[in-house]
């Protein structure tokens, strides 16, 4: 483990994950110790707000209330850990804007002003696969699993928003990627390319026809590699290839049966947690025929 | 206006529409040709209640790929704005604006969800500091 010393972080969970996928939560919660990271829990943060609904609604509105959470965290002081792509891209654009732009900072500052706070673009915004890559090292994300995921074929899926916009972001370029692979090969996976890997889940769409005809080509091709799983980082990304894996079966000719994981669910099982701690039942789409592939369950005998 | 406020240098070179979900997806939507919209001054057009903006699937490659730095994305979210100024914005989309202001979080809290983090050993969810949001919310909207 490269340094002695315990990393603080703030953790912003966010909606989605401290309310409908809490078992993404307690995955984080568990394997953060044993790398080395403390998560500093501050209370007063309210949805980030996200970047889709709250920012198509008013652009002011939405910078407002994500600097206002961004304040919460600078008061404690250190960096903000976020889980979610959704909650990355409302905190980091708006650290990001607040801190080049001085006339919106102002006029932000103005309202924040009327509850005693103030914006100062103090601390960072990073999402938990990035502190993992950059704070622990992959070295250390091997060193804290004790139960490889020998064999395990994971097919990827980015999501935007870890890695775009590349200007705020600062991740790695957009277009070719290796974080996730690297993530993934470091707890004993093998990450399996696709063609999809950086498509759009389609999600953040609101015309759900359409984010329904995106699910069906990036299911056929993780089904056509026959991969194991799918491995991604995003809680509405999760939600759209789960349950809307079902729901896609249920009007389409070709049935999905794909389990998915969040990255911290699949180091949770290599750390040696057992697939209740990461809460794999909450799963729409069972995960047993994984668990069964790393001897984590009996088989199921046929007849 | 916040956003999207680049468009002018927008030279019509289309990087914006081949790798955009939206316009392999969806028949009417095209980035190129909102920016040309926007360039005209006819993005008021596509004010309408059933824009075709909404077909965006806010994945950031349009801002990625244009060699302008116009930011597509932004020109369209800033067509989104003006859509809820006046008053034509989606009913789903106004619930989830509603649920923040009112519960301080997207999602409506319920037994199960607090249940749920009982049985992961999880800290209590607190109340989001609605009050705070309220007031820091308030005057500019009219």
């Amino acid at each position: 483990m490269s340094g002695n010393g315990v990393r603080k972080y703030i953790p912003f969970f966010g909606c989605l994950i401290s309310t409908k996928h809490s078992h993404f939560e307690a995955a984080v919660r568990r394997t953060a110790p044993k790398l080395g990271m403390e998560l500093v829990d501050v209370a007063g943060f309210t949805c980030c707000p996200d970047p889709i609904y709250y920012k198509a609604a008013d652009t002011l509105d939405w910078l407002t209330v994500a600097a206002r959470n961004l304040s919460v965290a600078e008061d404690v002081g250190h960096d903000v850990l976020t889980c979610c792509s959704g909650c990355t891209l409302t905190l980091s654009e708006a650290n990001h804007t607040l801190t080049h732009d001085d006339g919106l900072r102002e006029k932000v500052n103005q309202r924040l002003k009327k509850v005693g706070r103030e914006f100062k673009g103090t601390i960072r915004v990073r999402h938990i696969a990035t502190v993992l890559r950059d704070d622990v090292g992959m070295e250390a994300v091997s060193a804290s699993v004790s139960r490889p995921l020998e064999g395990l074929r994971v097919a990827i899926h980015y999501g935007c928003h870890l890695l775009k916009p590349e200007r705020i972001m600062r991740v790695e370029d957009p277009a070719r990627p290796v974080i996730l692979q690297n993530l993934l090969r470091a707890i004993g996976a093998e990450p399996v390319f696709n063609t999809r890997h950086m498509f759009c889940c389609g999600k953040a769409c609101q015309d759900e026809d359409l984010s329904g005809r995106i699910m069906h080509d990036n299911l056929t091709e993780f089904s056509d590699l026959d991969v194991d799983a799918l491995g991604l980082i995003c809680p509405t990304c999760f939600d759209e290839y789960d349950l809307g894996q079902i729901q896609l079966s249920r009007k389409s000719d070709r049935k999905f049966r794909i389990p998915v994981f969040y990255y911290f669910q699949l180091l949770g099982l290599a750390q040696g947690f057992s697939p209740d701690d990461v809460g794999l039942k909450r799963h729409k789409v069972s995960a047993k025929p994984v668990l069964e592939k790393l001897g984590l369950v009996a088989p199921v005998k046929p007849g | 206006m916040i956003g999207g406020v680049g468009h002018s240098a927008c030279f019509q070179c289309g990087a914006c529409v081949g790798d955009c979900p939206g316009a392999r997806y969806s028949e009417r939507f095209n980035p190129r040709q909102i920016m040309l919209m926007a360039i005209l001054g006819l993005a008021d057009r596509l004010v309408t209640r059933d824009s075709l903006v909404w077909d965006c699937t806010n994945c950031c490659n349009c801002v990625e790929h244009c060699p302008q730095d116009v930011q597509p994305m932004e020109v369209i979210i800033a067509i989104k704005n003006m859509i809820r100024d006046r008053g034509l914005f989606p009913e789903k989309s106004e619930t989830i604006v509603g649920a923040v202001l009112e519960t301080g979080r997207t999602v409506v809290m319920s037994d199960l969800i607090h249940k749920r983090r009982r049985e992961l050993d999880l800290p209590a969810l607190a109340k989001p500091p609605v009050e705070e949001l309220a007031a820091i919310l308030e005057t500019d909207n009219g």
